[in-house]
């Protein structure tokens, strides 16, 4: 029941980290290699400002946001924009988002250092119990920021006007801007959209893990990566759930002592999901 | 005779080595796949090598050979689920494949975890054994015996790249090179051709797969050391970067990527450091303004008409 609880908050940032993949996948049809170094970067900057300036961590979670944003929006004007002119093949923008990630982690070692840097503790260790279970006031906190951001995002999305844009967009782009939506500026929103929400999960997994590394730009991407695929391509529904069930799982193999194979059990679920579902868990059929 | 020792000789001999590796990534382009798996083929490929030659005692040609073969084995199948979805399953798939070896590597007693396989026989030290069996000593050649082993491992290697290059012209001029071609052109009209795509995708990532296998065996009998950081992401953001940026439309452009790509930290030192940055960013640029690499197929079309015309009558594909 620990285990639990502490897989959901786990999961929670890792449902996160996919909705951001998920957003730009079903708006442009592409995957966003690069998306986990822009959120860690942005979390980055946040963290150096709670350590080295002691501004409070609603300032860091801010600058996380502001900065990652801005990050996908070069990511969209460098890397992705310019191979959406002509008859480009169509692996290229995921060979772009490749180089724009490499180019983000080594500058990230660059000008961070390639160390780990702690998150202090801003809540404190407080805990209450609940029944035979206790649980940290900071897995409260994650577990609530995360799901009140994809109940947001979820009405956002289907009740809103810009909302209905990017349904519209991701439907079919070429009618969405005959029928006169302005798809590069949704375009634009989503990179931006997606990039700001891991700026908040990067947060969040920083105060998670009490740490945040640069070089898990990576390993959390690919965490995200594997949720996509899980849940099923396109799928925001399937994105949050899965996600959920893959910090779930995780945490009960380090519970059953396989601790060192933490790292691949995303992606042994992702072999085994595409034997039998290649679809994914809520993926329509092509 | 000053330059010709062997810090020089490796960096040519890593070149050659990454120039089959830009083969190996570029077959499985040529039908517009992504493979981001080739780092784990060649771990796959090298550790397999290594412990058939150390712990079995095996010839080691035999142990690489088996290697090579033991990385078309596994390719086949993960290839089997993915490849009839779309380009994106396999790329990711195949990356999460290269870290799934990563971490049982990481984890297993055979492959002795992260310190790796260390004291291999080095591929000089066995063919100069071979070359002392028939008489040729480091005296009758004139040359130190450390030259003499770097270099007969460049020689050894640059022939089996040669051998590597010819299969591979010959392969793009043949039937199936044309399918090749065709499937990456169009999945659809090449289906509606009667080609059978998913047959001819899956050899072209298994023969990919082999060719990372065989460079892992050679790589872990040249260092004589690996350890599984040598096959993390990074390596397949630089195998993936010599195809992309070099061209991956004609092999003389991914081949043109794995050389200057290797050359260019060797000669500006300060790059070196620089080195992932570099490669990033060259791979965006590329891929903005030419995002079918520095060397197209006609970039050659262009060369060929300026130079001579009656002697470059050889076939460059479809168009």
């Amino acid at each position: 029941m620990q285990q639990l609880v502490n897989g959901l908050t786990v999961g929670s940032t890792y449902s996160l980290i996919a909705i951001g993949y998920t957003l730009i996948f079903g708006v442009l049809g592409i995957i966003n290699m690069a998306h986990g170094q822009v959120f860690i970067f942005g979390s980055f900057v946040g963290l150096i400002l709670v350590t080295n300036f002691d501004m409070p961590i609603a300032v860091a979670f801010l600058a996380s946001i502001v900065v990652s944003g801005i990050l996908g929006l070069i990511l969209e004007f460098t890397a992705m924009r310019p191979l959406r002119k002509k008859n480009v093949p169509h692996l290229a923008s995921l060979i772009s988002t490749i180089g724009f990630a490499t180019l983000l982690e080594e500058g990230m070692h660059k000008l961070f250092g390639a160390d780990s840097r702690a998150v202090p503790d801003t809540f404190g260790s407080q805990a209450f119990q609940l029944g035979s279970v206790q649980i940290r006031v900071v897995d409260l906190i994650i577990l609530g920021i995360a799901v009140v951001l994809m109940v947001v995002l979820h009405f956002w999305i289907n009740k809103t006007k810009v909302g209905k844009a990017i349904r519209a967009t991701a439907e079919n782009t070429e009618t969405a801007s005959v029928l006169g939506i302005n798809t590069n500026m949704v375009i634009v929103t989503t990179v931006v959209l997606a990039s700001s929400l891991g700026g908040i999960a990067g947060m969040l997994i920083g105060m998670t893990y009490s740490a945040l590394i640069p070089s898990m730009g990576m390993t959390l991407g690919f965490k995200g990566l594997a949720v996509l695929i899980l849940g099923g391509v396109g799928s925001i529904p399937g994105a949050m759930i899965c996600g959920l069930i893959l910090g779930v799982i995780e945490v009960f193999t380090v519970a059953y002592g396989a601790s060192s194979y933490r790292d691949a059990v995303a992606f042994g679920l992702i072999i085994l999901i595409l034997l039998i579902r290649p679809q994914g868990l809520f993926g329509r059929k092509a | 005779m000053e330059w010709l020792n062997p810090y020089n000789i490796q960096v040519v001999t890593f070149i050659i080595l990454n120039c089959i590796l830009a083969i190996s990534i570029f077959i499985t382009l040529a039908t517009g796949q992504l493979s981001l798996g080739h780092a784990g083929f060649m771990s796959i490929g090298a550790y397999t090598t290594s412990i058939l030659s150390k712990n079995a005692d095996l010839p080691m040609f035999v142990a690489i050979i088996a290697g090579a073969l033991m990385a078309g084995l596994i390719a086949l199948l993960i290839g089997a689920p993915t490849l009839k979805l779309h380009g994106l399953y396999l790329a990711i798939a195949t990356l999460g494949f290269g870290e799934v070896v990563r971490v049982i590597l990481l984890n297993m007693e055979i492959t002795n975890g992260a310190l790796g396989i260390t004291g291999l026989k080095s591929l000089g030290t066995y063919i100069y054994d071979g070359m002392k069996a028939v008489g040729i000593t480091s005296q009758s050649l004139g040359l130190s015996v450390p030259v003499i082993k770097s270099l007969s491992t460049l020689v050894f290697l640059f022939l089996l790249f040669l051998v590597v290059l010819f299969l591979t012209l010959r392969l793009n001029s043949s039937r199936l090179g044309r399918a090749f071609e065709a499937i990456r052109a169009d999945e659809t009209a090449a289906r509606a051709m009667g080609i059978q795509v998913n047959y001819y995708k899956m050899l072209a990532f298994i023969i990919g797969s082999v060719l990372a296998g065989l460079c892992g065996g050679l790589f872990a009998h040249i260092t004589t050391a690996i350890t599984p950081t040598d096959f993390n992401y990074h390596k397949v953001v630089e195998i993936l970067s010599f195809a992309v940026i070099g061209g991956t439309e004609v092999v003389w452009g991914a081949l043109f990527g794995a050389v200057a790509l290797t050359a260019l930290p060797e000669v500006l030192r300060g790059l070196a450091e620089y080195k992932m940055i570099f490669y990033g960013a060259i791979m965006v640029l590329v891929m903005a303004v030419r995002p079918r690499g520095l060397i197209g197929s006609d970039t050659l079309q262009k060369l060929f008409r300026r130079g001579s015309k009656k002697q470059n009558e050889q076939p460059k594909g479809v168009e």
